[in-house]
């Protein structure tokens, strides 16, 4: 898988799984992994800042239609937890973090 | 065969005012005298209560007392559809049934869907309202103005695939020429969870409604195509309506991956949110198992397939597949939803999809709830393993993924024999009768209801709405376009507060789409698409807030009806198991108990009900303009 690596203490990874690979060129399944560095004051929302600038259509389907939240449509988890536990958009990252990006589904 | 009874409907007045997307009239069946016959309802009651569960409601609390219990003759046994039923809306083939359920002794409701709903509408009934009790195993059998009460001694002990084929046989009709819902042998045996299924593949499954068929002796209800007009008050504007809410279906990147695979993506998707009910809720965590191949493509594409689409549906979603190796080889089963390949395959420990997916519709044929097999088989497992019940006890030796095994205990449940009798209770009665540790693994509401097939633990509002809500299942359902009721797009998941308040403003949208006689997946769109369409098809000026305050009505009824039948708020909590802390996965850290009683408060102020007794406010009722109901509740000042 391109990108993937062991987690360490600069980097953080972000794993773009279901209809979201779509967006960073998948095909809508799976998952696909990105290794991203970080710096000092680096939160997961500003890392996905930097992460979906290079993917317009995942831009807009991540965030809201200001850029000011979350859009509706996927879910962030961190470390395999939803936002809103352990860290939210602006907790600093001290490395190491996998941030899940998982589409939501409706049915079942 | 002769018929029992024939009777055609009284000649009609001449009409006053053309019915738009009704026929207008229900269909009453007393199954003891075989007397059948029609009643009109009128365009205000039409409008008030819609069909489906809204309809079923006040049938039910009007003509249901409370000491009338689940198999009583006189309960009522409802197949009712609704306005869109029959048009050009995807997926309107659905119908709803409502009756005094045997898992909870209280309402019912649960929606299949199919052609069932549209034949019925084009046979000239909205709904068919049966009560009594049969001398001998029957069938009912409706051909337009024909409807019959007829002998099914013949089919007694067959299972719901087999009496769909010998019913079409003897009628010389099949395909969408003839619409079947029937029970299998669990029905017949009045197994508590038993389901009855129709048109190859549809359930409704919940509170026990094949048992309540089985004890009026209904094997089945078989409807010839029929040939009555059918009309919408704006054609042209329902088609664009409809047009519209299938553009969302496709585009909406929430909604897209249920228009191409259903709810298949629901088992790697909940399994990263810990959601994925697993052995009996003793992990979150999905082990070794090559998740690549639960993804939906490899899911469908591992089987020869193909659409098995609904009335007037444009979804690929439903799908007939063929097994295409291995122990079942060559056999045709029904595509398992989410809820089988989780009931019928993890939650008992089995992830051979071939074996889960011929497990799932031997459960289907034998008209057994997947959901509540999963936690009977799943808690026997796990008893098994932990030496909680004997080998001696259940009379094999069962572990975790053996589908053979489970077939067993299934056809021991379904036919009541050996310790398969205790475990037709449901899993609440058969642990609570063996007691001791087992009676710590069972997961269930304490109210009887049984949980749908995830792991609420990492899903609260799902936990919640099972334990308070008044049907036998969910009412408010998971969040879809909630902002559109003024509810948060998105809130932490393991904040009770917050959960309590979204489940609590969402509350009454699924009795909305329940009532209109279509697809819970086809209507997963905006509350006002599905208004603008019933606007459409019945030249009512429909709008969010009339949907908004039909479903609070439906759901205020329905509580009425479990307060008067004995059910009130003592029985609103998961089981030990059921509300237990995840020992791993993602949930892991979240203990609902601790947030569950905070929760219920919530609950209760957003709902507007009485914590206490579980009323609805008596300003909330009177702000319905359900006057007569404050009355019932409050007594008459």
């Amino acid at each position: 898988m391109p990108g993937e690596a062991q987690p360490k203490a600069s980097r953080a990874h972000i794993e773009v799984t279901t209809w979201v690979t779509k967006h960073v060129g998948g095909d809508g399944t799976g998952s696909k992994l990105f290794d991203e560095a970080i710096g000092r004051g680096d939160t997961p929302r500003t890392v996905l800042r930097r992460f979906t600038r290079r993917f317009p259509e995942l831009d807009s389907a991540l965030w809201s239609p200001d850029h000011s939240d979350l859009g509706s449509h996927i879910e962030v988890l961190v470390n395999d937890a939803v936002l809103g536990v352990a860290y939210d958009l602006d907790t600093p990252l001290t490395g190491g973090e996998r941030i899940t990006l998982l589409g939501q589904f409706m049915g079942g | 065969m002769s018929p029992t009874a024939t009777t055609t409907r009284a000649a009609a007045k001449p009409a006053t005012a053309p019915v738009y997307a009704y026929a207008g009239k229900l269909l009453r069946v007393n199954l003891s005298t075989g007397k059948c016959w029609t009643e009109a309802w009128s365009e205000t009651d039409r409008r008030e209560y819609l069909g489906g569960i809204g309809l079923g409601a006040k049938i039910l609390y009007d003509e249901v007392g409370p000491k009338v219990q689940w198999d009583h003759p006189d309960n009522r046994f409802i197949m009712a559809t609704g306005p869109l039923a029959g048009l050009p809306v995807w997926g309107t083939g659905g119908l709803t049934v409502v009756t005094r359920g045997a898992l909870t002794g209280g309402a019912t409701s649960t929606q299949a869907n199919g052609f069932f709903g549209a034949t019925l509408k084009y046979s000239g009934y909205d709904a068919i309202v049966m009560q009594g009790q049969a001398k001998k195993l029957s069938y009912l059998y409706i051909n337009d103005d024909v409807v019959e009460v007829r002998d099914a001694t013949h089919l007694a002990g067959k299972d719901t695939w087999e009496t769909q084929q010998a019913l079409e046989a003897e009628h010389g009709l099949s395909g969408h020429r003839l619409s079947v819902y029937s029970i299998g042998p669990a029905g017949e045996n009045l197994v508590r969870f038993a389901a009855i299924h129709g048109d190859y593949g549809h359930v409704a499954s919940k509170n026990g409604c094949g048992a309540v068929m089985g004890k009026k002796k209904l094997k089945a209800v078989c409807i010839v195509r029929g040939t009555k007009a059918l009309a919408a008050h704006d054609t042209r504007g329902l088609i664009q309506v409809a047009d519209d809410i299938a553009h969302d279906l496709k585009t909406d990147p929430s909604t897209s991956t249920l228009y191409n695979f259903g709810t298949l993506p629901g088992v790697v998707n909940l399994s990263k949110l810990g959601v994925l009910p697993i052995k009996n809720y003793t992990t979150n965590l999905t082990g070794d198992v090559n998740m690549k191949e639960w993804e939906a493509p490899a899911l469908r594409g591992g089987f020869d397939h193909r659409g098995h689409q609904c009335n007037a549906c444009g979804m690929r979603h439903c799908h007939i597949q063929v097994i295409p190796k291995g122990r079942y080889e060559g056999e045709r089963v029904d595509e398992p939803e989410y809820e089988g390949w989780s009931g019928a395959g993890w939650t008992i420990g089995l992830t051979d999809k071939y074996s889960v997916s011929w497990l799932n519709t031997r459960i289907d044929r034998a008209c057994v709830d997947v959901n509540e097999f999963g936690w009977v088989c799943g808690w026997v497992m796990e008893c098994m393993e932990k030496g909680y019940l004997t080998e001696k006890q259940v009379g094999f030796k069962l572990a975790w993924g053996d589908t053979e095994g489970a077939y067993r205990l299934l056809q021991m449940i379904s036919h009541r024999q050996g310790f398969g009798d205790i475990l037709a209770e449901g899993v609440k009665r058969a642990s609570e009768k063996i007691g001791g540790k087992a009676a710590e693994c069972a997961v269930y509401t304490t109210k009887g209801a049984s949980p749908r097939g995830h792991d609420h633990r990492g899903r609260w509002e799902e936990m919640l709405d099972t334990c308070t809500s008044s049907n036998g299942t969910m009412e408010s359902a998971n969040p879809t376009f909630q902002t559109e009721v003024g509810a948060p797009g998105r809130i932490n998941p393991f904040d009770g507060e917050q959960v309590a308040k979204l489940v609590g403003m969402i509350r009454g949208r699924r009795h909305f789409e329940d009532s209109l006689g279509g697809c819970s997946f086809t209507f997963r769109t905006r509350i006002a698409n599905l208004a603008s369409a019933l606007s459409a098809a019945t030249g009512w000026d429909y709008r969010l807030k009339d949907a908004v305050r039909f479903g609070n009505r439906t759901a205020a009824i329905l509580r009425a009806f479990n307060l008067r039948c004995g059910i009130g708020t003592d029985v609103e909590y998961p089981s030990a198991r059921y509300g237990s802390q995840p020992v791993d996965g993602p949930a892991k850290e979240h203990d609902v108990r601790k947030q569950w009683d905070r929760m219920l408060e919530v609950w209760y102020d957003t709902v507007n009900y009485d914590r206490k007794t579980g009323k609805p406010r008596k300003e909330l009722l009177h702000s319905l303009d359900l006057d007569w109901l404050a009355r019932d509740l409050y007594g008459k000042k």
